[in-house]
């Protein structure tokens, strides 16, 4: 039975799974080389030419991290416990807020849709980084400084969110709708029962890409909170990076701090990916 | 019986506007936020790129100067159209890059073989770090970087084959060969989902036919994907042009907060930059546009 299995694997086959091996080790390179680096030892660090692998694995960058912030005014888990709160408030905000209004724009026709859809993809090309400032005095307009609600309002109006999720819903079949609303269900009812749970893909990959660009988002510590205690893990981490891009003290927590603020983001990817290849396909181009 | 329908399109009226209502409703939450944290601050900042704006104690001053700021970055500025020009000429070679590079992929992996789903995911898997934090980290490192080129010294031997002017550019893209396995994760997934809609029937009529892979490739695969060829080129442009990491919008961003220009002529290059992003896009449409057309003409 095997026999007749590996048989059946032609020359070209060989070939082709050797290439796509080699090509996908040479794209895994740089997240070896940051697993690698986190665990490397000082005098390793700085050896030249680099090395890939670690010799020496330690744990010392990491309790240098720890001893590091612990001797700072803010304590290293006042930073995680900010980032925990401000992730979690957004995503949960963020796909509920953006399945409604997808929800609508892929199902319903009212006023202004047209106009809608048109700046949001408008909005897909322009980088939020250039538009700081107006934020910043809106924020400030609204007094939403050192508060929670400031880390999270501006990530809720996501155009891409929105973007993907009517690519997907609107292939969901209206004949369901209509069923389920002869069948007397309301409005949010057929939100709730039908559109939410169909929609899961879809909201599993917007989920990814939020909690992607949450966690390693420093705009909204930077600009809109002035407390320290009220900043994220990525700006402590991102603090840290850069004050020593040339200097030598500290490299050896920056690695640390890399591999920390790397590791959920393999996480949530490892937990959500089978759903995110599915809508990656169904969405936006049928 | 007038009366009667006259109620009846009251009715459905009443009904319509109800649920033109209830839609709205939905929208509202979103809509908020987009206004306040999209629209507004996009307005305001084509505002402040006509104006001098000086930062005041409570507050900033604005000072008309019409078209003064988008002047200036053209015929004051040293850096920024050199900057420009040069992005623009790297970016213009980095998109068919990346492109043929996915199509090359997908086409491959397309084909039958064990374990290609590991492969899709193993491909897909740099899209979702190669965002914001993790990815500058590693520029910082030096991951992003290739030793060969360095060890090789391909720098002198680009240089004599391509010719001094060009050499920049083409050493610029060789550096981030990596930088473009990275970005093609997206694209080959849209090429795989596009080659999933040519019906397997017509590869075996032409292959009865007496067709090689070779010419079926030319005369089916590549003609059924020009559509998906157009999306992955513009989703590429995009992607590249509002990357964090690139030198122009890093411009951008330190003269923000420099107190001679300040935020008022950051916006007007912000501007410029993006006008120069949708000319490119609207080019590329266009000649989609008008290869569609004399396809469908044609057959």
């Amino acid at each position: 039975m095997l026999l007749s299995r590996l048989r059946r694997i032609t020359f070209f086959d060989f070939a082709l799974v050797l290439g796509f091996t080699a090509l996908a080790a040479f794209m895994s390179l740089p997240i070896i080389f940051i697993l690698n680096h986190a665990f490397k030892p000082t005098n390793e660090l700085f050896l030249f030419p680099p090395r890939f692998f670690v010799q020496n694995p330690t744990f010392s960058n990491f309790e240098q991290l720890f001893l590091h912030a612990t001797n700072a005014t803010v304590p290293f888990s006042r930073y995680v416990f900010n980032s925990v709160v401000v992730v979690t408030m957004t995503l949960v905000s963020v796909i509920v807020v953006s399945t409604m209004a997808a929800y609508v724009l892929a199902k319903y026709r009212f006023h202004f849709k047209q106009i809608i859809l048109s700046m949001i993809t408008l909005s897909l090309m322009f980088a939020p980084e250039t538009v700081g400032i107006p934020r910043y005095l809106i924020i400030s307009g609204i007094h939403l400084n050192n508060t929670y609600l400031g880390h999270v309002l501006p990530a809720l109006a996501s155009p891409i969110a929105v973007f993907m999720l009517v690519g997907f819903i609107s292939q969901i079949p209206n004949e369901l709708l209509e069923a389920a609303k002869i069948d007397g269900a309301s409005h949010v009812g057929i939100f709730a029962r039908i559109v939410l749970p169909l929609s899961v893909p879809a909201i599993a990959t917007i989920s990814i890409f939020t909690f992607q660009g949450v966690w390693g988002d420093v705009e909204t510590s930077t600009l809109f909170m002035q407390d320290e205690t009220m900043r994220t893990l990525a700006f402590y981490v991102n603090s840290l990076l850069s004050g020593l891009q040339n200097s030598v003290a500290a490299q050896n927590v920056a690695a640390a701090a890399g591999l920390l603020m790397f590791i959920p983001n393999l996480i949530i990817f490892l937990l959500f990916q089978r759903k995110v290849l599915e809508t990656m396909i169904h969405s936006g181009i049928k | 019986m007038t009366t009667q329908t006259k109620q009846r399109r009251k009715q459905a009226l009443l009904h319509r506007t109800g649920s033109y209502g209830k839609g709205l409703l939905f929208m509202l939450p979103w809509l908020i936020g987009f206004c306040a944290f999209v629209v507004i601050p996009i307005g305001w900042s084509i505002f402040m790129s006509f104006n001098k704006v000086k930062i005041v104690p409570g507050g900033f001053k604005y000072e008309w100067l019409g078209l003064q700021n988008f002047r200036d970055a053209f015929l004051k500025d040293n850096n920024f159209p050199v900057d420009l020009i040069t992005y623009f000429q790297e970016m213009l070679l980095m998109v068919p890059i990346i492109v043929i590079f996915a199509l090359m992929i997908s086409l491959m992996l397309n084909q039958r073989f064990p374990g290609r789903f590991i492969y899709r995911a193993l491909f897909f898997l740099p899209v979702i770090f190669a965002t914001g934090q993790v990815l500058s980290e590693l520029f910082v490192q030096g991951a992003g970087e290739v030793p060969f080129i360095q060890q090789y010294n391909l720098e002198t031997i680009v240089d004599q084959y391509v010719g001094p002017e060009l050499a920049k550019t083409v050493m610029n893209v060789l550096e981030k060969v990596i930088l473009i396995l990275w970005y093609s994760g997206v694209q080959i997934l849209i090429f795989i989902a596009g080659f999933q809609t040519i019906s397997p029937t017509i590869y075996e009529a032409v292959r009865i036919d007496g067709a090689s892979p070779w010419d079926s490739f030319w005369k089916i695969t590549l003609p059924a994907s020009i559509p998906f060829i157009s999306l992955n080129v513009l989703y590429t442009i995009i992607d590249l042009f509002t990357f964090p990491q690139n030198p122009i919008l890093k411009y951008i961003k330190e003269n923000m907060i420099k107190v001679d220009t300040g935020y008022g002529y950051a916006s007007a290059m912000a501007w410029i930059y993006f006008g120069f992003i949708f000319i490119l896009i609207a080019v590329v449409l266009w000649l989609f546009e008008r290869t569609m057309r004399t396809r469908r003409g044609r057959s």
